[in-house]
């Protein structure tokens, strides 16, 4: 076996998030302070310095699903933003570590609880060789918290509480915030729904089909269901990159067929599921590549008003919270390549609850204290359930082993798998008692936790009747609390809360694979599930 | 002749809107719509926002008056546009419909061109090692599945050449070569099956129409074994194969979509797939509409091609 693990290893030469905030004065209510963003993009080129980098060459990337389109604002699939990622900046980015990096903005300072001043880095050039501006960020803002079809106004739930964006020269202005909101940094570093685009961009160009953006590719165009084309953006602001001079993004559905091509080498490199990856470790012209993901899979429950169920009570939630095997799932399932998670993914910087937490007292599997809960509860002869879920990818395998676990409590589960759109149908209307599903990416901490809160329109359909004061407190806390360094004890308490009365019981973290030729270098797998190593990818040969 | 295909085309507009209908109301009984997917993976949206993203999609409204809006564009030549990108329908059919029709005869002309001489051969030269080996290449040829002989072609293919056909679509106009080196591994693998069927029937036909009085007394006038077999016998036993084929356009173009995901060929099925799978009602309405038409017609010219071959059937 020759995985590469490529996202566990630190790189030097960066802030953290924390040392950046630090760096930027963030220091609460009513402070007001500056500081410069340092930093440049010496991670990539740092950990190759044996071998010389050579430049040029054409990359051709497998995606497994089409994105619908390449608009850079309201894009609900996460292919829409394998699909532009390469085309788009945004005011700060961040590294493989989830580390804050200045990009676009080269400082901002808080003014106040609700005011943020940011300083644009001067000389950007967009594709289309305008310079980047205020009026270009106060453009891109609006249409963030408005996008335009074929975007949707779906994603506006992820925008941070933004009110406006004042102009006070070509390249200062300030964000003005409805309220204290922490998710901030986090969202524009994410990028995904935070590009910034030249002033006039959606009279300009089709945005479903081209783009321009700041990126160090500048797209070609996007063949729905076919391909997106990039080549090199010359005036990159990040000097020296990109290394290829041109790269393909074609869309192969099929796993198979992105197994077959890249055995042909007809494409450079793709995302292919655990055993299809492992079984390419031999081959000598390509390498496995591995990394965490954000992706976890949970066990959601309902608790609704005017109903009876067993795992209203704490006693039964907590039971399946121990009665699960974790390590077993990991096992069957996901070869050994999967990892305890919390309701915060592990990798997801500093926020997660620790595995050593995790598997020795949150999530420890004990068969006699979960029995003892039940009994206590009075559900000692257990109780009938249905858990739905998706019906591809591992869930329905992950289910039979949680099915077969919870038998031991006398919990007789049936499992119902669903197609993808029927499933998001029930789960956003609440219409399930149990359901095995996952989480993906978020931009801050608090979209992890945020559905557990009252305010959250989702809590009234999927648990009214559930109680965690102490937790909602945190979490009501945390969103407002700009410091990182108090906010991290924020939430890891919110977290402990949840884990002691858990309404929604993790599971495990799935590792991603990408399997790659021999001559692409410097690649990784990102943890946010996007294909940003691709940016600084060069190739030997 | 003409009072024949007025007709036939006069019976084929109501069974065009009653399908019209039925798709409408399927696809909306579907559970789940765009809004469901859209915002699938956010806890944090409320029902107001929902409300507004209906309405941007033109989601509101009764099924009546979505369904007036939608077939009235159609008389208008306006399909809609797709709820996941806005791009008009149209145009996304007629791309689809570009590939998917190439690939669909690529693969009836493979099925044919194979299909019926060897369901010839099997049937005059009955229970001998040609009958036998055509029968049991027919029996083979229904049992495969396409997909699983699809994935085989293009993992042998990449493993023993390292090769696969070209990712990028190819049109046959700027590269002949270049396009058929690109279609012809899905178009064996989708018309394994249709040359099966094919050579079936015409050898069961082919058998039957060899015992009839005409073709002994043909015989029994002198005129030559293979003259009797093309002009004579062939030209009867077409008419069910024909009938097959018919079918068969239909049934290649909806079975499409796993072989245009395996080979990513952006045609009919795979974006009708893509649709379902995205609940884009304009996108999913207009193909399977299409789908329909196009099994309409090909009956129509099913009918129509019986009065060619057979010309009392045109004059009853």
């Amino acid at each position: 076996m020759s995985d590469e693990t490529t996202s566990d290893s630190p790189v030097g030469g960066e802030l953290d998030r924390r040392e950046l905030l630090k760096r930027a004065g963030v220091v609460g209510a009513g402070a007001v302070a500056a500081g410069a963003l340092g930093g440049t993009a010496k991670a990539a080129t740092k950990r190759h310095r044996a071998t010389p980098i050579k430049k040029g060459g054409r990359l051709v990337w497998g995606l497994e699903s089409d994105p619908a389109h390449v608009a850079p604002f309201g894009g609900i699939l996460t292919a829409n933003h394998w699909a532009k990622e390469f085309a788009y900046d945004s005011l700060v980015e961040w590294d493989r570590n989830l580390n804050v990096r200045p990009a676009l903005a080269e400082k901002f300072e808080i003014l106040s609880k609700t005011a943020i001043r940011w300083t644009l880095k001067r000389g950007i050039k967009f594709h289309n060789g305008k310079e980047l501006t205020s009026a270009d960020v106060k453009y891109s803002v609006e249409r963030m918290l408005n996008p335009p079809l074929p975007g949707s106004i779906s994603t506006v739930a992820q925008v941070p509480a933004i009110d406006r964006v004042q102009v006070v020269s070509k390249y200062v202005f300030i964000l003005h915030l409805k309220q204290s909101d922490a998710r901030i940094i986090g969202f524009f570093a994410w990028q995904r729904y935070a590009p910034i685009v030249p002033e006039g961009l959606y009279d300009q160009i089709n945005v479903s089909r081209n783009a321009i953006g700041t990126g160090p590719y500048r797209m070609l165009g996007y063949e729905p269901n076919d391909r997106i084309e990039y080549v090199k953006n010359p005036n990159f602001w990040k000097k020296g990159f990109p290394y290829m001079n041109s790269m393909q993004l074609k869309i192969l559905a099929d796993e198979q067929a992105r197994v077959a091509a890249l055995k042909a080498g007809a494409i450079d490199g793709a995302t292919l599921s655990v055993d299809v990856a492992r079984s390419l470790a031999n081959d000598s012209n390509l390498r496995v590549l591995k990394g965490p993901n954000a992706g976890f899979r949970e066990l959601q429950m309902t608790i609704k008003r005017g109903e009876d169920k067993p795992w209203h009570k704490q006693g039964v939630r907590l039971a399946v919270m121990h009665g699960i095997n974790r390590a077993d799932i990991i096992r069957r399932v996901y070869s050994g390549e999967a990892e305890y998670s919390g309701h915060v993914p592990p990798g997801y910087g500093p926020w997660p609850l620790s595995d050593k937490e995790l598997k020795e007292k949150y999530e420890k599997f004990d068969l006699p204290l979960a029995k003892k809960l039940m009994a206590d509860a009075g559900y000692a002869n257990g109780f009938k359930v249905t858990m739905t879920t998706f019906a591809q990818q591992d869930y329905p395998l992950i289910s039979a082993v949680v099915q077969s676990q919870l038998k031991q409590l006398k919990i007789d589960v049936e499992i119902v798998a669903q197609e993808a759109g029927t499933f998001a149908a029930n789960n956003g209307r609440g219409t399930f008692d149990w359901d095995l599903t996952g989480r993906g990416m978020r931009g801050d901490v608090d979209g992890y936790v945020a559905e557990f809160h009252p305010a959250a329109p989702v809590f009234n359909i999927w648990y009214p009747e559930y109680r965690a004061v102490k937790a909602w407190r945190g979490i009501g806390n945390g969103r407002i609390q700009l410091d990182p360094a108090k906010r991290i004890p924020i939430y890891k308490a919110a977290q402990r809360e949840l884990m002691l009365n858990p309404v929604q019981i993790p599971l495990v973290a799935i590792k991603k694979y990408q399997v790659v030729r021999k001559r692409v270098q410097n690649m990784y797998v990102a943890f946010s599930d996007f294909n940003t190593g691709l940016r600084n990818v060069w190739l030997n040969g | 002749m003409g009072g024949y295909i007025l007709r036939r085309i006069a019976f084929a507009i109501p069974t065009i809107f009653v399908v019209s209908i039925g798709i409408f109301l399927m696809v909306r009984l579907l559970p789940g719509d765009i809004i469901d997917i859209l915002f699938g993976g956010d806890q944090t949206a409320s029902e107001a926002v929902k409300e507004q993203a209906r309405e941007q999609l033109g989601l509101n409204g009764s099924y009546p008056e979505q369904y007036w809006r939608w077939i009235s564009g159609i008389f208008q030549g306006d399909f809609g546009f797709s709820l996941r990108n806005t791009e008009p329908v149209s145009n996304i059919v007629v791309d689809a419909l570009t590939v998917t029709l190439e690939l669909v005869i690529l693969a009836l002309l493979i099925a044919t061109v194979i299909g019926v001489p060897l369901g010839v051969l099997s049937a005059v030269k009955r229970d001998s090692g040609w009958d036998l080996g055509a029968r049991v290449g027919g029996l083979v040829g229904l049992s495969i599945p396409s997909f699983w002989l699809a994935t085989l072609l293009l993992l042998f293919t990449s493993r023993a050449f390292g090769w696969v056909p070209p990712l990028v679509y190819i049109s046959p106009f700027d590269d002949p070569i270049g396009n058929l080196s690109q279609f012809i591994l899905p178009a064996i693998s989708i018309s394994v099956f249709t040359m099966a069927i094919v050579m079936r029937m015409v050898r069961a036909t082919m058998l039957e129409v060899l015992g009839q009085d005409y073709v002994r007394t043909a015989r029994a006038k002198g005129v030559g074994r293979r003259t009797v077999i093309s002009k004579h016998a062939l030209r009867n036993a077409l008419i069910p194969v024909v009938t097959i084929i018919g079918f068969e356009i239909g049934v290649l173009i909806g079975g499409a979509a796993i072989i245009e995901t395996i080979f990513g060929l952006p045609g009919v099925g795979y974006v009708l797939l893509q649709a379902i799978f995205g609940r884009d009602y304009p996108v999913i309405q207009a193909m399977t509409l299409l789908i329909a038409c196009t099994f309409i017609f090909a009956n129509l010219l099913v009918d129509l091609l019986y009065g060619v071959l057979d010309p009392r059937i045109s004059q009853e």
